[in-house]
Order: C-alpha cells, then structure tokens, then sequence
C-alpha cells in the first residue's frame, strides 16, 4: 500500500512540474512575438504605474540627470528605476526588445508561483491539524478529500491568462506580486524580517498594500488560519462535560484548558515585526533619499509617487472605475470623494478583521480584491494576484454559489473589454461608456466573488461546528 | 443581465429572484416563446423602420444654388474628349493619362503629387488579431515589379486652415479607360474645377484618382496608408533598398513642360471629413437616371447615416435621381414574403380601423422591398468585405460611401450627356457644399443601422430586440441544466456516503460546486480545437505550389487529426464507461457549459458585428437547445425520442453546410490567391466565421460523443 501511495504522490509531484514547465515555455514562446500582440500598450496590463514604458522613459531621464519623475511619466519607485532600469536599454541583436527585463517577470512570476505554494502546504498543515484536534473524523480521515491547494494555487497563478498577459506585457506587476507574497509567505512562516522586508518593500513599492498590515499582525500573533477559536473551546466544554458537573471546576479547567490552546496572540513577533518594520522603511527610505537627493529630495517623491496614486491625476482609461468616475466630477467635489473612495477601502478593513480574525490569510486574500477593485490605477496584474490566493482556500471555499456564473462573468468581461476599447478608440463608433460598462461589470464580478467567497468562509466554519454541537446537544 | 437574473435561484426569495426562479422552472416554454420571437422580430424590421431625417443642423443641405453651370460641363467634355482620344493611342498609355490629368489638374492651379505604390499580396496572419490595422505594414512583401500611380490634386480652401479636407476619390484603369471611367473623371473635373474658384469652400479638396489595375480598393488603400503613416527617411532608404526607385516622376517631368506645381513628396491636407468614390456607368436603366449608394465598409462598418442622408435628399429632391440601395434580387419575388406582407398590410388596416392613430401597416410590395434590401444589408455587413474602394476610409474612421450614377440610355448623344453631367455635378457639388458645412466630423447621427431603403432605416435599438429575444433563451436554458444537475446531485451525494460508493470514484473528489470545471475543460478544448483548425490555413498557405484542392485536403487532415492530438496532450479522455446516471449529469453539465459559452460568444459577436451575431444566433441557438446525447436517445425507443433525434440530426446537417461553405469559401480565398480586397476585413470575417465555426463545432461533437 505505502509504496503504491509514494508512487503516486510522486507522479503527482512530476505532473505539477509538468505544468509549471509548460507554463515557462508558454511565456517564451509569448515573448518572442511582442510585436504581435502588442499587450505592453493595452490599458488593461500597463496603467501609468506599472508600465515599463514609463519607466524606461524615466530612466532615460535620470541618465540624462534630471528628475526620473520630470513630465509626469514616471510615477514608480526609484528602487525599481535603478533595478530594472539598465535592464531596459540593454538590447540584444536579434532578440526582442526588453527581453531582459521579460526574464526578469517570468522568472519572478515562478519565484510567486513557489512562495504561494509553500504558503498553501504550511496552510494546509495547519488545516488538518486542526481538524484532527476538532476530531472531524470523516472529514481528516479520507487522505483523497484534502485538495493539495497549495499546489493547485500556484498552477492557478501560473496558468491564469491574467497573470501570462501581466507577465508578457511588460508590466511591472509580478514584481508588486512578488513582494506581496513575499511577506505573506513571511508572516506563514512566522519569519519577522522576511515578512516586515515584503511589506515594506510592498507598500514602497505600491502604497495600497499597507493595509496588509492587519493580517500580518494577526498572522504572526495567532498563527495560520484554523477554524474559530470558539470551536476549540467549545470541543473542551464537550470534553469536559463529560467530568461532574461542577461549575467551578469546569471553569477552572476551562482556564488550564485555555493555556494549552496553541491560538494564544502572542506578541514577541508582532514586536519583531514591528521592529524589523522600522528597520526596513529607515533603510528603504534613506535609499530612496540617496537617489532622489538631487531632484527635490524625498517631499518631491512621495508627492510624485504616492500623491500621484491618492489623487487619481491620470485619468486615462483602465479597467477600474475611479478615472471615468473623476473625469465626470465637478472638480470642486473632487477632494471629498477622493476621500470617500479611499475611505471606502479603510471603512471595510476593520468589520473584516473583526469577522475573520481566525482566517488571517484569508483576510489578506479579501483585502488584497477590495484594493484591487478600488484602487486608483487597476490593472490584470492585480486580479491575477487575488484569483491565485483564491486558489489556496479551494477546501474551504467548495462549496461556494455562482463559482459558474463568476467564471463566465469573467471570460465573458476579458473577452468584451478589448472589444469595447476597440469599438471606442479605433473605429469611432462607440464612445467611453462603451468601455466604462465593462469595467463596471467587472467592479460587480470582483464584488460578487468576495462576497460569496467570504460567506463561503463563514459557512465552512459553520458547518465544523454542526457536529460539534450535536455532540454537545447529544450530551445535555 | 438575463444570466445574472437566471442565476440566483437559491438566495432570499425577491421578486426578481422569484422571477428568475419562475423564468427557470419554465425554460421549456420559455425558450421556445422566446425564439419564436426573436424570429418574428427579425420579420417585422421592415414595418418597425423609421424615415431618415438630418440629424446635424449645420449641414442645411440643398440650402444654396447650385453654382455648376454648363460651363463645367463643357470642361468636363473636354476632358473625356481628349481621355478617349488618348485612349485610341498605342502602348504606353498608363503613364499618358495620368500626366494628362494631372496637366489638367495642374491647369486649374490645384497642387499635384503622383503616389507611387505596390500592391500587396493580403496575408492571413494569426497573431494581428492583437495588433491595429496598420502596425503590419512595416513587413509587407512587396513585388517590386508591378506598381501603381495615382494622382493626387489638392485645392486649399481660401478660408480654411488647413487643417481638414474633402476626398473625391475616381477609380479608373489606367491602361484602358471605359467610356464609364471617362465620365466620372469628366465629372469630378468639371466639379473640381468648380471649387477651384468658390470662395465658400472652407475645407481643402483632394480628388485621388486612383489608379485601379490591382483593384480600385487596393490603390485607395495603400494611399490611405501612406497618408496616415508618414515614412520618415530612415524607413524610405529601405523602401529604396527593397526597391530601386523607378524614375517615374522625373520622366513625369521631364516630358511635360507646363507642369509647374508637381511636388515629389507626398501631399497632405488635415484630416478627412468625408470621402466620396464616384463611378458612372451608362445604359443598364430602364426607367430613370439613378444614384446607387453602396456604403458597407470592412467588417460590416457603415459610415454615419447623415451621409447617405444628404446624398439621399439632394439626388431625390434636387436632382430628381432614382437612389437605390442593393437589394437581393432573389427576394422579391418570394412568395411567402409576398404572403407575410400581406398579412402585415391586413393587419395595419385593422389596426388603422380600431384607432386611427396606429399606423404600422405599410403596403405589402413595400414590405418586400424592405425585406430584400434589409437581407442585402445583413448579408453585407456579415460578410465583412467591403463593397467598393470607400471600405478603405472607414478604417481611419473616415465616413465614406461609393456613389453609382447610372444613366437611362447610352450616353451617345450630346445633349443627352451634357444633362446627364450636369445633374451628376451639381449632385456632387451639393453633397461637398453640404459636408463643407460640417463641423469637425460626423456624429450626431446613427453608425450602427440597417437599411430597409435608402430613405427608411432601422436603428442599433430595434434591430438589438430581435437578437435579444433570440439569445435570451440560452441563459436560461443554461441555468436551469446547471440547476438540474444540481438537483440529482443530492441524491449522488447520499450515494457517495454509502460506502461501495466512495470507494474510487475520481469524481467525488472535485468538490459538488466545482463539478462543472471538467465540463469546461472539455469545451474549452474544443473550441481550442476550433482556434487550431481556424489557424491552419496560415500555415498551410506557406507551403509553397499547392493547389486549392490539395491544401483543402491537407486542411481537412490535419485539423481531424488534431484533436486527439490536443485531447491527448491535455490528457482528458473521451470516452468514460460510467453508469447512466452521473453520465446523465455530465451530460446536462457539458450542455450548460456550452450554451453559456456560445451566449458569450454571440454577445461579443453582436458587439462587434451584429449581422454576423444575428445569423449566428438564428443557426446555433436552436441547435444549442435541441442538443441531445444521441446514445442515450436511441436507447429508450420512444416516437417521441426519436422524432428529437430526427430533428437533432436535420438540425446539425443544416447548421453543418454553412460553416463548411463559408471555411471552402475562406479556404479558396486564402490560397488561390484571389484578394478579398482588405486584409483587415478578410481577417475579420475569417474570425467572425472561425468563431461560429468552432461554436458549430462545439455543438456538433455535443451531439456525437457519447
């Protein structure tokens, strides 16, 4: 039997890496028809921060010693200017442009799939462990019934057209990506700098994620997401109801009980995070206050870089709904709802934390959509990111409503959107609404998923208290 | 919308839910009122058009006299004069004519400039999908040996800037100038020389003549190009190195001496407002002179309805011309239209007794007529080929149509012609003097109509309830498969509990929600088998010396052997030996996945273009929802059963031949070389025939597997 069983995880170890094989290939085959496909000027891959155009413009720039950020073209980091920068003027005869630079997403693209991986087997550790300790027997029991999800979710990112078109376009999202996962991955594994690195370097890098900060904390203070820690307590009292029924000692017990529980927040390394956060962003921003020093100093590039995202200045289409929402507004309710969609975003943070405090990873995962939907300058990249983490709770989430209509809403979207830009831009005969209305449709699918996948979670958990209180309702 | 209505049966019981509930539990019925009504629609078109009206105010058409005078005409004899005497003349006429146009141009003080080009050879390439229509030009094989030469003659506007023009565009055949040709040459000259001296004109005017050996849509295509795409002189040495510069323009010059303003570069003049191609023919009429408009550009593109609205009422109103617009011939004497159109008029007249304020009814020839020029105009605009060199403006976003006067008689008597060049003059005098008017460009009327007439049209708002109705079934059908086989799926589930159930089964590891994401594996592999098969042509059409019939076979070969191919790579098999019941459930998954993919589809389709969605719509939708198992049918031997089974088999064999004509037609397009005209629209309509193909194909394997 066991030699059977190592023979097939081992082909299904070889069949994953089939797969992440064939999805490199795909990538270069991709990459040397750039002409072609033309993806590097779609307003869906490339917004003005993640362009590499604009950032090749910058860069140019900078050669030529002025300001990087000189004609509102270069809106990114200067970290990722000096990073990526010679990579974009070094062109090799008979390759396509940018090749370098292409490598570098594909294989950070790889480095993504990877970290999502290992973050989904240690979530996955800790899903069974708790489910032997709630003694879900039928549900621990079948080895068939656990979806390995970790590697499910990386082949979801690498296979996602979403991600191969952010990857191919030249954006510079998988690098966004990249730092993203990187302090998730982090923060799974418990590692305090690595995850304080990811996030800071994340925010640096993109602002939005900041708001990460919440499931991190809760991640290196609890631990993974396990089912609610009522469960726990609640499978004790069981336990303990079955001693005599004396109310002081239960509780008493209860109390030693408690200790014993691992879902203790425990603040050491919160502490270390937070230090190691400080250490970071010191680091980070006498960096950035070295390169910019020459062209305004650090003021000018905040001003340049996360002023630029927080008031929406470029409003050219993308598939959010901010730029055609603030071409129409009255410039002098501007500021207010500049407020209000920002606000948006941090109202939702809190109710959230609170609900889900038990499922940090699946936390970041929902607020990782809600940015993604309301941030200033969208792009695929972005929902590549939210739609592979989707993929790291496919236990969980099984059972949820309308997975077929979200899946066709979403073809049917990617399809349409570059056929309404088509039919405004190029041929004149449709208009911005024409393009706008997809972009809403796709605001009300990435609405609907988190929605249903956050009541699928509420569910799930649910349904592992159902036997828990029938036992109990058995005992009384 | 109808998806999102038809998708929520399990949620708080709103009326709109409970709607979408009731809508579901009846799709039967639903479907079926449905179709018949998206059919009936269709039928209705021409009684739901509206008259055409003006609908930009600074136009004002026909509100000044016409200035052309016999004066013009007499020109324009004298340049068909001296055009056919040219013609009576040896070899080498290509070059003279054109010089002697020019020398006429250059007479009336016009700026002159010869364009030379080299036709190209349209290439099927799968990867410009992505690209824009003009991004593949910088690797296009020319042939260096044949050319063409156009002549371009501009006129600046006394009170203009510049910055906007007006394009009379004359295809004639350089080496051999019909009588036809001549005319129109004679009229836009005549036309021509007129605004040389108006001193309202307040936008430049540019008269191409076209030189039409490789097909008039083909010269104005590639003058198009180069006025949009200026080549700078880094990529002009290496048009020079793929091509040694013939001396043309300096033989041009050297042999005419009067020649005063030929420039070698390139000339421009801002923007296009409109483009208007003029063609004569003589004799074919029985009744009248009379206008034909032809405006189908690539990909089933109209220009702006003002357009044709100004032609329209100059030619009738003015000008007292008969305007036709294409029709289909075969239509008209039909029989059961005849019939439904009396029925129609019957009806109107009923409805006119009840209450005078209804008037729907129209006359029951009128009905048919509609219905002919509306099938033309779907036809057209499905096919996606443009139906005259005014295709090319449309994709610079410039409203064109090709005006066809025609004349009642030879045109060999003198006076006879001189009125009939004055009327075509003063049309077209009008119709500049109109659009002379505009401001910036056309968009205050329709882009996305039918024609029932050439003063009657239906609009983007009536002609999107037909494709509605028609479409609205599929949803809905979609959801309440997807619901059944939720249904039985409770029951499995019991099952899988048992314990000689969860022994193996692969299945009941995808959790119960996610069970169709093996159905969409298996139609996305299909219509992966689609793309493949729609692609082969490219790379069949590389092999070099095939003749059609072999590459076709090749074709036929080769895509029948992919799919195994692509199934075995994906490693999804096809063949499952399963009890009845979960197959039965597949089965209802499989259908639900499909329909859904074909709503999206057809949706896209009608975006983009709606002729081809409609035809789509009117084969795949019945198919779609009479799509059967055929193994499961045969066994319960049943009449009914196998009257379904009849109809499946009746339905596929009638959805069947269409693809595979169009894919013939396609297929000899592509190899034998003969040009569809525009590239773009070639690859257009390839794609808007591949995407029903594949669709087809979908629907066709449904039926077969099991």
């Amino acid at each position: 039997m066991e030699p059977k069983e190592q023979s097939k995880e081992k082909k299904e170890k070889l069949w994953f890496w089939n797969w992440v094989i064939a999805s490199v290939i795909f990538r270069l085959v991709l990459i040397y028809f750039p002409k072609n496909l033309n993806l590097a000027s779609r307003p869906e891959v490339s917004t003005p921060l993640t362009s590499l155009r604009r950032l090749a413009e910058g860069y140019w720039l900078k050669q030529l010693s002025m300001s990087p950020y000189a004609g509102s073209m270069y809106h990114g980091s200067p970290l990722l200017l000096s990073l990526l920068g010679p990579l974009t003027v070094k062109r090799i005869e008979g390759q396509p442009d940018h090749l370098l630079c292409s490598l570098v997403f594909v294989i950070a693209d790889i480095v993504n799939a990877m970290l999502i991986r290992a973050t989904g087997q240690n979530l996955q550790m800790e899903y069974t462990r708790s489910l032997k300790l709630l003694d879900h027997v039928k549900l621990s029991e079948k080895p068939g019934k656990i979806i390995p999800s970790g590697d499910i979710a990386a082949l979801v990112y690498l296979w996602n057209p979403f991600t191969i078109v952010a990857c191919v376009g030249l954006s510079t999202s998988p690098i966004e990506n990249l730092a993203i996962i990187l302090s998730l991955y982090g923060a799974c594994k418990r590692q305090a700098p690595l995850a304080a690195f990811g996030w800071v370097i994340a925010t640096h890098l993109s602002l939005y994620p900041a708001i990460l900060i919440i499931p991190m904390i809760l991640l290196l203070g609890y631990g993974t997401d396990t089912p609610p820690r009522k469960l726990f307590l609640q499978r004790r009292n069981v336990e303990v109801g079955d001693n005599p029924p004396n109310d002081r000692c239960c509780e008493r017990e209860e109390v030693v009980h408690r200790s014993e529980v691992p879902h203790v927040f425990s603040w050491r390394p919160v502490i270390h995070f937070f230090c190691w956060t400080s250490l970071w962003s010191v680091y980070v921003l006498v960096l950035c206050g070295i390169s910019v020093k020459q062209y305004g100093g650090l003021w000018e590039l905040f001003k340049r870089t996360y002023g630029f995202m927080l008031t929406v200045q470029d409003l050219s289409p993308n598939i959010g709904v901010l730029w055609y929402f603030f071409a129409e507004v009255f410039d002098f309710f501007r500021n207010f709802f500049l407020i209000v969609f920002h606000g948006n975003i941090l109202f939702m943070m809190l109710p959230l934390a609170i609900r889900l405090k038990h499922r940090p990873c699946f936390l970041a995962f929902v607020y990782i959509a809600i940015s993604s939907m309301l941030k200033s300058y969208p792009s695929v990249g972005d929902s590549a990111l939210y739609l592979g983490l989707l993929g790291l709770f496919v236990n969980e989430l099984a059972d949820m409503q309308f997975s077929f209509f979200l899946f066709c809403g979403y073809v049917g979207v990617s399809l349409l959107s570059p056929v309404m830009h088509n039919l405004w831009i190029w041929r004149g005969t449709g208009n911005a609404n024409f393009y706008f209305a997809t972009a809403m449709a796709y605001a009300c699918l990435q609405i609907i998923l988190v929605v249903e996948s956050v009541s699928a979670m509420l569910n799930h958990d649910r349904k592992l208290r159902k036997p828990l209180t029938e036992l109990q309702d058995g005992k009384n | 919308m109808a998806e999102s209505e038809a998708e929520v049966p399990k949620a708080k019981p709103r009326p709109i839910v409970r709607l979408g509930i009731f809508l579901i539990s009846h799709s039967c019925l639903f479907s079926v009122i449905c179709c018949t009504a998206g059919v009936l629609t269709l039928l209705l078109l021409p009684v739901l058009a509206k008259n055409t009206y003006i609908s930009e105010n600074a136009l004002m058409p026909g509100s000044a006299n016409p200035m052309f005078s016999s004066q013009e005409v007499s020109e324009a004899n004298r340049l068909v004069k001296s055009l056919t005497s040219l013609d009576s003349k040896p070899v080498g006429s290509g070059i003279e004519s054109q010089r002697l146009i020019a020398e006429y141009m250059s007479d009336l003080g016009a700026e002159i400039s010869y364009h030379k080009f080299y036709p190209r050879s349209n290439q099927f390439h799968p990867l410009h999908f992505f690209s824009y229509p003009d991004s593949g030009s910088t690797r296009e094989n020319v042939s260096c040996i044949s050319h063409g030469l156009n002549t371009v003659g501009i006129i600046r506007a006394p009170r203009g800037d510049g910055k906007e023009a007006i394009v009379l565009v004359t295809p004639y055949n350089s080496l051999k100038v019909g009588p036809g040709e001549a005319l129109s040459l004679g009229i836009a000259y005549s036309v021509f020389s007129l605004l040389t001296q108006v001193t309202w004109l307040a936008k430049d005017i540019i008269w191409l003549v076209a030189d039409s050996r490789y097909g008039e849509y083909a010269a104005v295509n590639a003058w198009l190009r180069d006025y949009h795409m200026p080549v700078f002189s880094g990529l002009s040495a290496l048009k020079a190195e793929i091509c040694p510069v013939s001396n043309v323009h300096n033989e041009l010059k050297e042999n005419s001496v009067t020649e005063r303003k030929i420039n070698d570069g390139f000339r421009r003049a801002g923007t296009m407002a409109t483009a208007l191609v003029i063609k004569v023919t003589d004799g074919s009429e029985h009744f009248e002179d009379s206008l034909s408009i032809y405006a189908e550009a690539s990909n089933g593109q109209m220009p702006n309805l003002d357009l044709i609205n100004i032609v329209n009422y100059l030619a009738v109103h003015r000008q007292g011309l008969r305007v036709k617009v294409e029709k289909m011939r075969s239509l008209i004497n039909c029989k059961w239209l005849k019939i439904l159109g009396e029925i129609l008029q019957s009806l109107g007249h009923v409805a006119k007794s009840l209450n005078p304020q209804w008037k729907f009814g129209i006359p029951a020839k009128d009905y048919v007529e509609g219905a002919a020029t509306l099938a033309s105009s779907l036809y057209y605009q499905a096919l996606g080929v443009p139906t005259g060199p005014h295709g090319a403006f449309r994709d610079y976003e410039i409203d064109a149509i090709t005006m066809e006067i025609s004349s009642r008689v030879a045109l060999n008597n003198k006076a006879r012609k001189n009125d009939f060049l004055l009327r075509g003059g003063r049309l077209i005098e009008g119709v500049i003097r109109t659009v002379n008017n505009l401001l910036e460009k056309f968009h205050q009327s329709f882009f996305l109509y039918l024609l029932t007439s050439p003063s009657k049209f239906v609009s983007v708002g009536v002609y999107m309830i037909a494709f509605a109705l028609l479409v609205a079934s599929l949803p809905v059908v979609a959801a309440s498969l997807y619901a059944d086989a939720h249904k039985v799926d409770p029951s499995f589930g019991i099952d899988k509990s048992t314990p000689q159930a969860s022994a193996t089964d692969e299945l009941s590891i995808t959790p119960r929600s996610c069970k169709w994401l093996n159905a969409a594996k298996k139609v996305f592999l299909v219509h992966l088998w689609g793309a493949v098969v729609s692609f082969l042509p490219y790379f069949i059409c590389q092999i070099p010396s095939c003749t059609p019939t072999t590459s076709f076979v090749v074709w036929v070969l080769l895509s029948s052997f992919s799919l195994p191919i692509l199934s075995l790579i994906l490693g999804s098999s096809f063949s499952y030996g399963r009890p009845s019941q979960p197959q039965k459930r597949d089965w209802t998954l499989l259908k639900s996945v499909t329909i859904s993919a074909a709503f999206i589809g057809l949706c896209l389709m009608s975006v983009i273009n709606f002729a081809t969605a409609e035809i789509g719509a009117l084969l795949m939708v019945p198919m779609c929802l009479m799509a059967q198992p055929l193994k499961l049918d045969i066994r319960s031997r049943k009449l009914r059963k196998f009257l379904r089974v009849a109809c499946n088999l009746a339905l596929g064999f009638l959805g069947f031949p269409p693809a595979g004509f169009f894919v013939l037609k396609g297929a000899f397009e592509g190899f034998g070389g003969i040009t569809v005209g525009d590239f773009w629209s070639w690859l257009e309509s390839i794609w808007s025939w591949s995407s029903a193909t594949y669709l087809y194909i979908a629907g066709w394997f449904e039926r077969t597997r099991s």
